[in-house]
C-alpha cells in the first residue's frame, strides 16, 4: 500500500464527529483488504484479522475516524449559516477560514471576518455564537441543500512539505487510521500472538463515545489507542511534547497498563525502532481511557504519532513517524 | 470575465514582486496599445480611441497583492516573516502559504488550542509570535530551499460561492486589472491611458510616479474595497454591500474626491457609497500629483479584503466595468 496516498485520501474525506459516514466508508473499504469481515457496528468500523483462535488474548487496535468541525444551528434571513462547535476548536484562526458544509451536496463557504475598521486595535477572538458562514447564497437557496444539524469541516487540502512531512486537516486521527492499515500490511503472512481486532471509532472528539461502545462490543484484553499527540513547535512546552520524526510516542500513565508500556518499549528496543516516552499523570484524553475501564477492564496503552497544530486545517506530521509506529505495532503483535 | 479574474487572481505578485502579473497583463493587452514599463515596474499603456480629447484621462488599478517576506531562518528550520501590506494576523494563522521562487508549501501554525491558557485563547496572536513551517527539520535544511527576502504568497483556491459570488486571494486589486483588460480589448471612444500600478499595498508608491509620468487631467481609480455586510453588522457599519453595484466614495482616509465626478457616477448608474470614512487607495497619491488630478474611484465591494478568502459578487464586477466604460465616454468632455 502507498502509505502517503492512503493518509491523504483519508484526511481529505469528511467526518466530523457524529457525521463520519464519508470517512468511515472509505476506511471500511480499505480495511476489507485485510479483514474481510469488516463492517460498521454502531457507527464504528470493526474488522478482525485472520481467524481468531481459542486461548490467545484479544487485542484491539483503535484509531478514531472522526474529526473536529461544526454543526449548522440556524440559517439567518440574509443567508448566513450559524454554527455550534463539534470538538475543541481554536477560535483565533476562524476568521476568513474556508469551510465545506456537508448538506445534501457539499457547499463551499468562508467564515465571516470582521474588518479592522470596525474593531479598535486588535480584533477580539470571536465566540462560537458570533461565527457565521458566508456561502454567497440566499436563505432560500441554502434551504434546498442545507438542514439544521448538517456538519461542517475545514476546507483543507493536503500538501507536501520538505522531506517526509505533510500538512492537512483531519490528520488527527486519519494518520492513525492509515497507520493501522499499514500495520496490517506489515503483518500479512505473519502469525500473531493475539486475536487482533481493528476498530476505527466514532465520536472521539466529543468525549470518546464510539470507543465506549466499541470497547463493550469487542471486550478486549489489551487495547492500543493509536492517536496523535503534541509535537514540539515554537510556542509549545518542550517538556510536554514529542518531536516530529522521533518515532512513536509510547504512553506512560497511572491510567495505562505499565506492563504494556514496558512491553512496547522492549519491542521497540529489540527491533531498533526509535521511540519517545510520553508521560501523562492521569487520564490521557484518548480512547485508551475508555478501553481501560470497559466491562471488567483491559490493559490499555497509547501509541501516539507526533503532530503539530492540532485541530487546525494545517496539522503537520512526519510520514516517518507513521511508518515507525506501524512497525512497532507489528513487532509487538507478531508471534515470537 | 470570471475566467479572466480567476487567471489574474491565481498569479502570485506581492508588492515589489509584480513581474508575473505584469507579464500576464502585457500578454493580454499588447495587441491593443502602446506600452512601457517604468523604473518601479508600473505598466503604462496608451490605448488609441476613436477621438483624441483635449483633456487626458487615466484609468488605473494596482497589480500587487498583500503577502509576506521571509526575514529570518530559525535554528529549528522554521521561518520568521513580516507582512507586506496590512494583514490581520487572525486571517493568517492556520493557513497554507507558498514560499519563494519554487513555491514550496508551508503553513502558519499555532500552539495547539489544548495547550493555550484561557487568556491566550481569547487573544489574537501578534505576527511576531507566528512562524512558517516548511517541514524543514533544521536551519541547514531550510537554507537549501529558502533565502532571506523570499516572497511568501497565500495558497488559496479560486472557488465559486453560490451562483454569483467567488472566493479567492488577490481580488484586491486584480478585479480592477480585469476591468481594465476588458476595456482595453474594446476600442474606446477617446484616447485613454491605462496604468497598472505596483506597490499600492505598502503606501501608494507606484501610482505616485506613474501619475507624474502620465500627468492626466482626470483619473479613474479601480479598486476592491471593504464590505462589512456580514452577520451581526448593521446600518452604517456595513460600509457597503455586495450585490448593490459599484462603490463610489465621496471621501476616504487619503482623498476627498472630485464632487462633479462623484455626482456623474450616480447619474450614470446605480451606485452605492461608503457609509464610513475608512481606507485609502492610489487616488490618495494621484489626486495630488503634479498640479492636481480630478479623481474618482470605482470599487468592487469585497468581503474579507486582504485575507486569502476574499469574496465578491460577480454582478458588482460587471456593473463596475459598465460604469467605468460610461464614465470614460463622458469625463473627457468635461
Amino acid at each position: 500500500m502507498d502509505l502517503k496516498n492512503t493518509i491523504i485520501q483519508l484526511a481529505e474525506a469528511a467526518g466530523a464527529s457524529g457525521s463520519e459516514d464519508d470517512a468511515a466508508e472509505l476506511a471500511l473499504a480499505m480495511l476489507r483488504e485485510y479483514c474481510p469481515d469488516a463492517a460498521v457496528s454502531g457507527g464504528n468500523v470493526i474488522g478482525s484479522l485472520g481467524v481468531h483462535r481459542e486461548g490467545r488474548p484479544k487485542l484491539v487496535l483503535d484509531a478514531h475516524i472522526d474529526q473536529v468541525g461544526f454543526a449548522v444551528t440556524a440559517i439567518t434571513d440574509e443567508g448566513f449559516i450559524k454554527v455550534g462547535n463539534i470538538g475543541g476548536l481554536d477560535r483565533r484562526l476562524l476568521p476568513a477560514q474556508p469551510v465545506v458544509i456537508h448538506g445534501k451536496s457539499d457547499i463551499k463557504g468562508v467564515i465571516c471576518s470582521v474588518p479592522p475598521h470596525l474593531t479598535s486595535g486588535s480584533a477580539p477572538v470571536p465566540e462560537i455564537s458570533d461565527i457565521a458562514i458566508d456561502t454567497g447564497m440566499s436563505k432560500n437557496e441554502l434551504e434546498q441543500t442545507v438542514s439544521l444539524g448538517d456538519s461542517i469541516t475545514f476546507d483543507a487540502a493536503c500538501r507536501d512539505l520538505l522531506g517526509s512531512r505533510i500538512t492537512g486537516g483531519a490528520l488527527d486521527d486519519r494518520c492513525g487510521v492509515a497507520c493501522l492499515l499499514y500495520t496490517l500490511e506489515l503483518l500479512k503472512g505473519q502469525e500473531t500472538a493475539y486475536n487482533v481486532t481493528v476498530i476505527f471509532s466514532v465520536q472521539e472528539e466529543v468525549g470518546e463515545r464510539g470507543a465506549k461502545t466499541g470497547a463493550f462490543t469487542i471486550d478486549p484484553d489489551i487495547a492500543l489507542a493509536v492517536d496523535v499527540s503534541f509535537a514540539y513547535a515554537i510556542g509549545e512546552d518542550e517538556s510536554k511534547c514529542g518531536y516530529l520524526g522521533g518515532g512513536p510516542m509510547i504512553g506512560v500513565s497511572p491510567s495505562l497498563s505499565r506492563e504494556i508500556s514496558d512491553s512496547l518499549m522492549a519491542a521497540a528496543e529489540a527491533a531498533e525502532i526509535p521511540y519517545q516516552t510520553e508521560v501523562m499523570c492521569g487520564l490521557t484524553s484518548t480512547n485508551a481511557d475508555r478501553y481501560a475501564v470497559s466491562r471488567g477492564g483491559a490493559k490499555a496503552c497509547t501509541v501516539s504519532i507526533p503532530l503539530r497544530n492540532m485541530h487546525t486545517p494545517v496539522e503537520v506530521i512526519d510520514l516517518t513517524d507513521v511508518e515507525l509506529t506501524a512497525k512497532l505495532l507489528a513487532e509487538f503483535i507478531k508471534e515470537g | 470575465m470570471k475566467e479572466l479574474l480567476k487567471e489574474l487572481c491565481l498569479i502570485d505578485g506581492i508588492s515589489g514582486d509584480e513581474g508575473a502579473v505584469r507579464d500576464y497583463i502585457i500578454s493580454r493587452v499588447k495587441d491593443y496599445c502602446q506600452y512601457s514599463v517604468d523604473d518601479l515596474g508600473n505598466l503604462i499603456c496608451f490605448r488609441k480611441g476613436r477621438k483624441s480629447p483635449k483633456k487626458k484621462l487615466m484609468i488605473c488599478a494596482h497589480m500587487d497583492e498583500v503577502g509576506f517576506m521571509v526575514t529570518y531562518i530559525r535554528s529549528d528550520g522554521t521561518l520568521r516573516f513580516d507582512c507586506v501590506g496590512g494583514i490581520d494576523p487572525s486571517v493568517i494563522i492556520g493557513r497554507r502559504v507558498r514560499v519563494g521562487k519554487d513555491r514550496i508549501s508551508g503553513v502558519i501554525g499555532s500552539t495547539a488550542v489544548h495547550n493555550l491558557s484561557r487568556e491566550q485563547r481569547e487573544k489574537a496572536p501578534s505576527v511576531d509570535s507566528l512562524y512558517i513551517d516548511i517541514g524543514a527539520a533544521s536551519k541547514e535544511e531550510a537554507e537549501k530551499h529558502v533565502f532571506l527576502g523570499d516572497c511568501v504568497y497565500y495558497d488559496s483556491e479560486f472557488t465559486d460561492l453560490g451562483e454569483h459570488c467567488v472566493k479567492s486571494k488577490a481580488i484586491d486589486d486584480r478585479a480592477g486589472c480585469a476591468i481594465m483588460i476588458k476595456l482595453m480589448q474594446e476600442k474606446p471612444d477617446y484616447d485613454t491611458y491605462f496604468v497598472f500600478n505596483v506597490q499600492e499595498e505598502i503606501g501608494l508608491r507606484g501610482s505616485a510616479v506613474s501619475s507624474f509620468s502620465v500627468a492626466p487631467d482626470f483619473a479613474i481609480v479601480l479598486e476592491a474595497t471593504t464590505a462589512a455586510d456580514i452577520d451581526g453588522v448593521t446600518g452604517e457599519k456595513r460600509v457597503c454591500e455586495l450585490g448593490r453595484g459599484p462603490v463610489v466614495s465621496f471621501m476616504d482616509r487619503r482623498t476627498i474626491y472630485d464632487k462633479e465626478l462623484y455626482k456623474l457616477a450616480f447619474d450614470l448608474a446605480t451606485c452605492q457609497t461608503k457609509t464610513m470614512i475608512a481606507g485609502g487607495n492610489d487616488a490618495g497619491a494621484i489626486h495630488i500629483s503634479g498640479k492636481g488630478v480630478r479623481t474618482i474611484s470605482v470599487s468592487v465591494p469585497c468581503r474579507y479584503l486582504h485575507s486569502p478568502s476574499s469574496v465578491i459578487d460577480m454582478s458588482d464586477l460587471i456593473s463596475s466595468y459598465k460604469l467605468v466604460k460610461n464614465l470614460s465616454k463622458r469625463i473627457p468632455l468635461l
